[in-house]
């Protein structure tokens, strides 16, 4: 299992493009993935649950994976809220 | 869980809808509800001060009232100061009972709300608990859609991409009733009752993959959405795996536990050109016949068991 937290910085928070984004990443890999939020958890592969998060900006996330490709699909959804999705 | 204040009582978003009427100590609205808890101030009144549940909601109905009206005003003066020497949540009268001038300037200068209730002391505090015992019910979100079927509250869960949405499209198609697609907010109200409701901003879409979002409200209406259910059954959607033994009578029951409570359960395997829908209508409409007493598979079991006791002895 991988667990990772990050802030989120964009200005609109995680609206549905960038959900969307989080979701389509997250359907490559066969491994469980959820968001967390106020230990609130949500399947990642979902965009419903993502969106249901209602994260804002300045939200603390944490990322947690577990299965096959785990680290890679953590690493690579870290650095896509990082960069603001602009990668 | 957002921190609760009296404040709530009469505005904001997510009110606590107890028809309250503030009417002095404004300046406490900003008070920390810590506990769903309240309080009959009666015994403090009286001077007995030890256990004196302060932080809690005082609630003051005839009893009180009667006591503090024939009391002298050096009485008051003493009673009220000791009274107000805590560090009081709130007071709430009922009857519409406004306090005298000098208990509302004691609740004004201590920052202590107080609130009128039209109702009766009982009949309010009824309402308060019900109300109140939501707001601080243990709480889970869960993974999984939510579809009333024939009054049923199934709780569709299973891995992403099995078809919990697409089943719960046909379901509403045929009549039944969304609650939430995707994410359940699952409340303990009670220690058997379990209320799944959608979050508010997702609250009646559901995700179609190839369509996207889709309101369902919107599309098939009022009578196809519902706002909150009680969760009567799981029933978890898997992908069919020729290896796995899958029940066939249907003589266990099995029980899925949320929150400690246990739901009964069962499995459907998934396999194109299964009939998903219809085979959770059954399993809604078996749920309830069950409730009542009657359990089909068990029913065939005895009548089966009857039959090779009498007439296979022949």
């Amino acid at each position: 299992m991988v667990e990772k937290d990050v802030i989120v910085n964009s200005d609109a928070g995680i609206h549905a493009r960038p959900a969307m984004m989080i979701v389509r990443e997250a359907m490559k890999y066969p491994c469980e993935v959820m968001l967390i939020k106020d230990s609130v958890e949500a399947d990642a592969k979902s965009i419903m649950s993502v969106l249901g998060l209602a994260i804002i900006s300045g939200s603390k996330l944490t990322i947690r994976a577990h299965g096959e490709g785990e680290t890679e699909l953590v690493d690579f959804l870290i650095n896509l809220i990082e960069k603001d999705f602009r990668v | 869980m957002r921190k609760l204040t009296v404040r709530y009582f009469i505005e904001g978003e997510g009110r606590i809808d107890l028809q309250l009427r503030l009417y002095a100590g404004e300046g406490g609205l900003d008070k920390e509800i810590k506990y769903g808890e309240i309080n009959r101030p009666g015994l403090a009144l009286a001077g007995f001060f030890d256990y004196f549940a302060y932080d809690r909601i005082q609630i003051f109905g005839q009893g009180e009232t009667a006591f503090m009206n024939q009391l002298s005003y050096e009485q008051k003066m003493k009673t009220y100061s000791d009274f107000f020497s805590y560090d009081l949540l709130c007071c709430i009268f009922t009857h519409d009972y406004v306090p005298d001038k000098l208990f509302l300037e004691f609740a004004e200068k201590k920052n202590v709300p107080i609130f009128l209730s039209k109702r009766g002391t009982t009949r309010f505090i009824t309402l308060f608990v019900h109300v109140i015992d939501e707001i601080f019910a243990e709480q889970v979100t869960l993974h999984a859609t939510l579809v009333d079927v024939f009054g049923v509250g199934v709780l569709l869960t299973g891995k992403s991409g099995v078809g919990k949405s697409e089943t719960a499209l046909e379901l509403i198609e045929r009549g039944h009733r969304l609650v939430a697609d995707d994410m359940v907010i699952v409340k303990k109200i009670d220690e058997s009752l379990l209320m799944g409701a959608g979050s508010e901003i997702l609250k009646h879409h559901i995700e179609i993959r190839g369509i996207g979002i889709v309101n369902v409200r919107e599309i098939f209406g009022i009578r196809s959405v519902r706002n909150r259910k009680r969760i009567e059954m799981v029933i978890l959607l898997e992908e069919w795996d020729s290896a796995k033994e899958y029940d066939r009578l249907g003589l266990d029951d099995k029980k899925y536990s949320i929150l400690d409570i246990e739901v009964p359960y069962i499995t459907v395997p998934v396999r194109p050109g299964r009939n998903i829908p219809v085979i959770i209508e059954t399993a809604a409409l078996n749920q309830r016949l069950k409730k009542i007493g009657i359990n089909s598979a068990r029913e065939l079991d005895e009548k089966i068991k009857k039959w090779i006791m009498t007439e296979g002895q022949k």
